[in-house]
C-alpha cells in the first residue's frame, strides 16, 4: 500500500474499532437492564459514568512521574530539540510540544498530553545515544504524529471505556453469585445466558478492542511520521535498532505501554508474542519495518531470530 | 398524506442544510489551514533572511575578493524579501538557496574560516532553519493537496465554486534534491 492508502486504511480500521466496542457497550447496558430492570440500571449506569469521569481525569497527571522523566532545555538536548521542533512544524502544529528526557539506558520514547497544545514528548537517553539523526527524527515524528492523531486521547478514552465496562463486569458477576438479579428468575432463560455470556466476556472484548485500537494507531503513526519527514527508511532503520537492542525499559506499568514507541513490555525473547498477539499494544516491528518499506520502496535486512546476535 | 409530504421535503432541506455547513466549514478549515502553512514558511524563510548579513560578513572577513558569491546572496535576500506572491517567494527561495550553496562552497576553501566558532555556530543555524523550511513546505504542500482533492471532488465541488474556493497552488522550487512528500509506489 502506499502511503496515503495506509493512513486511509488505518482511520477506517479505527472507526470499525470504535463501532465494536459501542456494541460492546449497548451489550453491558442490555445485561444490565435484563438483571436490574430499569430502576437500579440507571443508578448503576449513573456509578458507571462517575466512574469514568474520574478515571479520565485522573489519568492526565500520570505518566511523566510514573516515568521518571525530567524537562530538558534546547542547549543540553540540541538534536533532540531540532528533530521535535521540526516534526511539528511538519504537522502544522500551533506549538512545539515540550520535551523531557528520561535517565534509561533502553532506547524508547513517548508522547503524552490529551490535546496538541498540552502535549509533550520523551526520550530516554538510550535512544539518544543508539540513533543517528536521521532515525531520531523518524522516531519524533512518530511522536508528534501520535500528537496530532489525537492518539493519546483516544487510547486514555479506550482505557477508561474498558475500565467501565470491566467494573460494571464485576457488580453484575457479584450480583448473580450472591442472588441479587431479582428479575432474573421470571425473565426468559435465553436472555438471561446471554447476559451472564456477556457478563463474562465483555471485559475481554474489551481489552482486546483496546489493543486492536492501539496497534491501529500505531500503524497511523508510523505512516503519519512518513509523511511529516519524508523519509520512511529513516524510521525503519530506527525500529530495526530498536529491534536489536537487548536493554529492558525500568520504569514500566502496563497502564501506560501503549505511549511508547515500541512495546516496552517486549518479550526480548521472541519479537512476535504469544495468543497471536492479540494482547498487544504494539504490532510486531517487522511488521511495521515491512509496511515502511512498501511505502518506501526500500530494503533492510530481516531482523534476526531471538532480536540479536549478542 | 399531504403532511408526510411536507414532512419527507422538511426532513431533505434539513440534511441539505447540514451538508452544506460541514461542507463549507470544512473547506474553511482546510484554506485556513493552507494559510497558516503559508505563514509558517514565511517565519522560516524570514529567518533565514536575517541570517544572510552575518554569514557574508563571517566570509567576507577571509574571502573579501569573492565578490561574485557576496552579490548573489545579497540579490537573492532581497528578491526573497519582495516576494509578495507564493510563486515569487518559492522562486526567490531555490535562488537563495542555490546562491548560499555558493557562498558555503567558497567558504571551504578557507579552513581558517571554518575553525572559527562563530561561523561554524551560523553555519549550524542555517542548516536548521533549511531543515525547518523543508518541513514547513512539506506541510503546507500536504494541506494543499487535501485541500485540492476536497474541493475538486464530488460532491463539495458543486459548493466550492460558487463560494469562491479556489484551487491553491503548490509550493515547488524549481532545482530540487530536495525529500518531497513520498509518492514512491511499490506494491506488494
Amino acid at each position: 500500500m502506499t502511503l496515503q492508502e495506509q493512513i486511509r486504511s488505518a482511520r477506517m480500521r479505527t472507526v470499525l474499532v470504535l463501532f465494536l466496542f459501542v456494541v460492546l457497550v449497548a451489550l453491558v447496558v442490555a445485561a444490565v437492564y435484563v438483571f436490574f430492570g430499569q430502576g437500579f440500571g440507571l443508578i448503576m449506569a449513573l456509578v458507571a459514568v462517575g466512574y469514568g469521569i474520574f478515571a479520565y481525569v485522573a489519568a492526565g497527571s500520570i505518566v511523566a512521574s510514573a516515568s521518571g522523566a525530567r524537562p530538558v532545555s534546547k542547549e543540553e538536548a540540541p538534536e533532540l530539540y531540532r528533530t521535535v521542533e521540526n516534526a511539528a512544524i511538519a504537522a502544522g502544529l500551533a506549538k512545539t510540544p515540550d520535551i523531557y528526557i528520561i535517565d534509561d539506558a533502553a532506547p524508547n520514547a513517548f508522547a503524552a498530553g490529551r490535546t496538541p497544545e498540552k502535549a509533550y514528548v520523551a526520550a530516554t537517553t538510550g535512544i539518544l545515544a543508539l540513533l543517528d539523526r536521521r532515525e531520531l527524527e523518524g522516531v519524533m515524528a512518530h511522536e508528534i504524529a501520535h500528537v496530532r492523531n489525537r492518539d493519546v486521547r483516544l487510547m486514555t478514552l479506550a482505557a477508561v471505556m474498558v475500565g467501565v465496562i470491566s467494573m460494571i463486569a464485576d457488580m453484575l458477576l457479584w450480583a448473580t453469585v450472591f442472588g441479587g438479579g431479582r428479575n432474573s428468575n421470571n425473565q426468559n432463560p435465553i436472555g438471561a445466558i446471554i447476559a451472564i455470556a456477556a457478563i463474562i466476556l465483555a471485559p475481554i472484548g474489551g481489552a482486546l478492542l483496546q489493543m486492536a485500537l492501539s496497534r491501529r494507531r500505531e500503524y497511523l503513526a508510523d505512516a503519519t511520521a512518513a509523511e511529516l519527514t519524508g523519509d520512511p527508511e529513516g524510521l525503519a532503520r530506527a525500529l530495526y535498532k530498536l529491534a536489536v537492542d537487548q536493554h529492558p525499559l525500568q520504569h514500566v506499568n502496563r497502564a501506560t505501554a501503549h505511549l511508547w514507541i515500541e512495546s516496552p513490555l517486549r518479550d526480548h525473547h521472541g519479537l512476535r508474542s504469544s495468543v497471536g498477539g492479540l494482547f498487544d499494544t504494539h504490532p510486531p516491528l517487522q511488521e511495521r519495518i515491512d509496511r515502511l518499506q512498501e511505502m518506501g520502496g526500500f530494503q533492510l535486512p530481516p531482523i534476526p531470530a531471538g532480536g540479536a546476535e549478542a | 398524506m399531504s403532511t408526510t409530504v411536507l414532512i419527507i421535503i422538511g426532513a431533505v432541506i434539513v440534511v441539505v442544510l447540514l451538508w452544506l455547513v460541514l461542507t463549507y466549514n470544512g473547506l474553511v478549515r482546510l484554506r485556513n489551514e493552507a494559510q497558516q502553512g503559508e505563514s509558517s514558511i514565511d517565519i522560516q524563510l524570514k529567518r533565514r533572511a536575517d541570517l544572510i548579513p552575518n554569514l557574508v560578513e563571517a566570509v567576507k572577513g577571509y574571502a573579501a575578493h569573492e565578490q561574485e558569491a557576496f552579490e548573489r546572496v545579497t540579490a537573492a535576500r532581497a528578491h526573497a524579501l519582495e516576494a509578495r506572491t507564493l510563486g515569487d517567494k518559492a522562486a526567490a527561495d531555490g535562488e537563495t538557496r542555490s546562491a548560499l550553496g555558493g557562498l558555503l562552497a567558497v567558504a571551504e576553501a578557507y579552513p581558517q574560516l571554518r575553525a572559527v566558532e562563530s561561523f561554524t555556530l551560523l553555519q549550524a543555524e542555517l542548516s536548521d532553519t533549511e531543515d525547518k523550511i523543508a518541513a514547513a513546505r512539506r506541510y503546507y504542500n500536504n494541506v494543499v493537496q487535501r485541500y485540492n482533492t476536497k474541493q475538486q471532488s464530488f460532491p463539495a465541488n458543486v459548493i466550492a465554486g460558487p463560494f469562491g474556493f479556489g484551487p491553491r497552488e503548490f509550493y515547488r522550487i524549481e532545482d530540487d534534491a530536495e525529500r518531497d512528500p513520498v509518492k514512491v509506489e511499490i506494491t506488494a
